[in-house]
């Protein structure tokens, strides 16, 4: 009865009939055979952007972002208000996991070729789509005002400060000053909760757009690509859509298993007097990092630059026309050696400037991540008596 | 190598020439007109002659605050000092004294630390004199002319005094019981007054000496905060009370409101030293019942068993703050938000404070009440942990309805998902 009298409502405003048409035809697009578990990635990004956007909401009522009050909120919002603890992980946690299944898809879209020609530009967006992400997490991190986050800030917005000509700009723009104080946690928090959320609703549509006018790249050659019909393809809706909800619900328990039994330490306030031993940054950013150090200043910078470049170049550099991961070995083997490469400089980033257990043994991984026996301060009373003689 | 050897040749040369040798005689005439500045050299004129025999007084005397606001040898032992003649300078009509007995010193000091006028720039009260004329010491010195006792200078120093509050002068907060002991210490010095000579050990071993010595507290009480400096006496039992109270007001308070005090008022009891001792006061705990009750009570009398009532109730409330302190320190560790416990914790430790004063009413209401608000207390922190121990288990054990809810939906879609792809097939 209420049924028929929505419908009948809607009908007398609303030409249904011709709206169904365009509706079903993009819920039942057919997806080319080559579509597996890999292809729910970008969904998979979607679905945590959305988790961030409405945690991150919860997390507005009671965040108060100024410099007396951000930590202590963040604070009461792990303790106080009901599920606060858990809404906070999860969008601690969220903001990690969005940066790997991000990077995941971005990495299934390069290694199934779908980047390339008539795709440049939805990878161009995508490319935007990660650094942003990145944005999202450098950003948010800064916002429960603790010392880890204020001094990986003050090395981020340093490193930035060191670019030439424009650096020194950069740095007083990022910072609102000449250090980390009010003035960037009010730039951070307007970046991370108006700026970078509208800008990415804004991308993420495009890029849906462009997939969508264009359709799910085949593994057929450039230029040589066919149409998929109905016959021969895997309908959107429901095939794809079930493969997606089994990952959406994987997905979900893995972000609250993480909340609840790795739950994020908020630590101590922020204190701008005292400097913690071995300041790094987020570990998405510790592999760029850990390159910096090996370079002088200019140099480190301009070798840092180039992964974005080459993100964005990418699709117009390679000129194969094959998608067959099989059939470009050397995109792949360039492929891998840029994960080895982030692998083993995120690693080494991570042991740099610790103390570690290895065979029994104490040792000491100095700022190069070179390891010597003993522990940190026999290391540093060594580096003092060198310099004395 | 030749060329050095030359330059060297020259300058040898320009220094044993007329020209060298007047620059060499300028220099020491410059030297000379700097050092005549000096004010150890400033003095050495026709103005102090004193200095002529007495460089070695004079010397000790350069460190001193009299020194330094322009005291000098006539000041206290008289004599001219502008004469170059011993016999002149020392002379009947220049009031010379040469060394000062006790009871003079003690006049001279007062010329100028008891009159007003000359002692208000430098901001120091002008009552020594007159309190030191009504202590034991001044009786002694003043009226009874014992040049054993103390004067001024046995405390202060003589050529070489420094301000009081140089942490080096010997009346400093720190330095008092030494000083005292100087004298106090010394058994054939005080063998005639009958004064005992181990007062300075005891003191070192008590809670005020550790205190003092150990952890540089300044505040704490020494010899001259219950003796008095100047107008030092030793306290009658009545006054007992009065020292004591000066720094423990509060339990100096209540005890007013106790049983003993009526006993204190006919001079039955000595207020605080009946049960703590003086000298070698100890930290009190609730263990003191056990022993200094018995001083006056026999066991199984109604006083002491209200002594044994209130040693279980400051027991007790000891030792819940100290579990409760353990458990809030162990959840910090564990990583739990526990500032609010703390809070309440520090709520905890006033009463403990305060229960510690109320005891000394001996009146076993007030403690009872003291008692359940901190037990009462210290129960609701516990269970403020144990309900966040618990609600952190409750939630890793939500996990498991979370992924068997998880894992039906999945084998629910991969069922359906499965079948579409068989019909397509």
């Amino acid at each position: 009865m209420i049924k028929r009298l929505v419908d009948a409502w809607v009908r007398q405003r609303f030409d249904v009939d011709k709206m169904r048409g365009p509706v079903e035809k993009q819920l039942k697009k057919p997806l080319p055979h080559n579509v597996g578990w890999f292809h729910t990635l970008g969904s998979m990004s979607l679905f945590l952007f959305l988790s961030q956007v409405v945690t991150g909401i919860l997390l507005l009522v009671y965040y108060r972002p100024t410099v007396n009050e951000a930590f202590e909120s963040v604070k009461f919002i792990m303790t106080k208000p009901y599920m606060g603890w858990l809404y906070r992980q999860v969008h601690a946690w969220g903001a990690n996991l969005m940066v790997i299944v991000v990077f995941l898809h971005m990495l299934r879209t390069y290694i199934t070729g779908s980047y390339k020609k008539p795709r440049e530009v939805t990878w161009i967006f995508g490319v935007f789509l990660f650094i942003f992400t990145m944005i999202f997490g450098f950003t948010g991190y800064l916002l429960p005002w603790n010392q880890l986050a204020y001094w990986a800030t003050t090395v981020g917005t340093e490193v930035a400060g060191s670019v030439p000509i424009v650096g020194e700009w950069i740095r007083t723009l990022m910072r609102g000053g000449p250090s980390v104080g009010s003035e960037t946690l009010s730039r951070f928090f307007v970046i991370h909760v108006i700026i970078l959320p509208w800008l990415l609703v804004l991308l993420v549509l495009i890029h849906l757009f462009l997939v969508r006018l264009q359709g799910v790249a085949t593994m057929e050659r450039v230029d040589e690509e066919k149409e998929v019909d109905k016959a021969h393809g895997t309908p959107f809706f429901p095939t794809h859509v079930l493969k997606e909800g089994i990952v959406f619900y994987i997905l979900l328990g893995i972000l609250i298993t993480l909340a609840i039994l790795a739950p994020f330490d908020l630590g101590e306030k922020a204190d701008p007097l005292t400097t913690p031993h071995a300041i790094k940054p987020e570990w998405y950013f510790l592999p760029f990092y850990q390159v910096l150090k090996y370079f002088p200043k200019l140099a480190g910078i301009f070798v840092v630059t180039l992964a974005p470049i080459f993100l964005f170049l990418w699709p117009f550099l390679d000129r194969n026309k094959e998608r067959d991961p099989r059939k470009r070995p050397f995109a792949v083997g360039f492929c891998i050696l840029v994960l080895l490469s982030l692998f083993i400089f995120g690693v080494v980033g991570y042991l740099s400037e610790t103390e570690r257990q290895l065979f029994g043994k104490t040792y000491y991984f100095d700022v190069y991540g070179l390891p010597h026996a003993g522990t940190a301060a026999e290391h540093m009373a060594k580096l003092t008596d060198a310099e004395v003689k | 190598m030749s060329h050095h050897r030359n330059l060297n040749h020259q300058a040898a040369h320009f220094i044993t020439n007329e020209r060298g040798s007047f620059f060499v005689y300028f220099g020491i005439l410059i030297i000379l007109l700097f050092l005549s500045t000096h004010p150890l050299f400033a003095n050495t004129d026709n103005e102090n002659q004193c200095i002529a025999c007495h460089s070695d007084y004079w010397e000790e005397m350069q460190a001193s605050i009299h020194s330094r606001n322009g005291v000098a040898c006539q000041d206290c032992h008289g004599g001219d000092p502008a004469q170059a003649d011993q016999a002149l300078a020392k002379g009947p009509e220049t009031g010379y004294i040469g060394v000062p007995e006790k009871d003079q010193a003690v006049q001279r000091c007062g010329n100028c630390h008891a009159n007003v006028e000359f002692m208000n720039p430098y901001g120091i009260r002008t009552d020594q004199l007159a309190r030191y004329l009504t202590s034991t010491h001044g009786k002694r010195v003043m009226v009874d002319h014992d040049m054993k006792a103390a004067a001024c200078m046995d405390c202060h120093g003589y050529h070489d005094v420094i301000a009081v509050s140089d942490p080096n002068s010997p009346v400093y907060p720190s330095n008092v019981p030494k000083t005292c002991n100087h004298c106090h210490g010394n058994e054939r010095l005080m063998e005639p007054y009958h004064h005992p000579t181990d007062v300075f050990d005891q003191y070192r071993e008590s809670v005020h000496g550790k205190a003092l010595f150990e952890k540089g507290n300044l505040a704490v009480a020494n010899c001259a905060a219950c003796h008095g400096s100047h107008g030092a006496v030793p306290p009658g039992v009545k006054d007992l009370g009065a020292t004591c109270g000066k720094c423990h007001v509060n339990e100096k308070k209540y005890f007013l409101e106790s049983p003993h005090a009526a006993a204190m008022v006919e001079g039955k009891f000595s207020e605080c030293t009946s049960c703590h001792g003086f000298h070698d006061v100890q930290h009190p705990t609730a263990a003191l019942y056990e022993k200094a009750c018995l001083n006056c009570h026999a066991t199984g009398t109604t006083e002491y068993q209200l002594g044994q009532a209130i040693e279980r109730e400051l027991n007790n409330a000891e030792q819940a703050f100290e579990k409760t302190k353990g458990t809030v320190k162990q959840a910090a560790i564990e990583g739990f938000f526990v500032e609010e416990e703390a809070a309440n914790l520090e709520e905890v430790k006033t009463h403990l404070i305060e229960i510690k004063s109320v005891q000394h009413t001996l009146n076993n209401h007030f403690l009872t009440e003291r008692h359940d608000a901190i037990v009462k207390s210290t129960d609701e922190i516990e269970r403020s942990i144990r309900h966040k121990r618990l609600s952190h288990k409750q939630r890793q054990w939500m996990l498991v309805p979370i992924w068997v809810f998880i894992v039906i939906m999945v084998l629910v879609l991969y069922r359906k998902y499965k079948q579409l792809k068989n019909q397509k097939d």
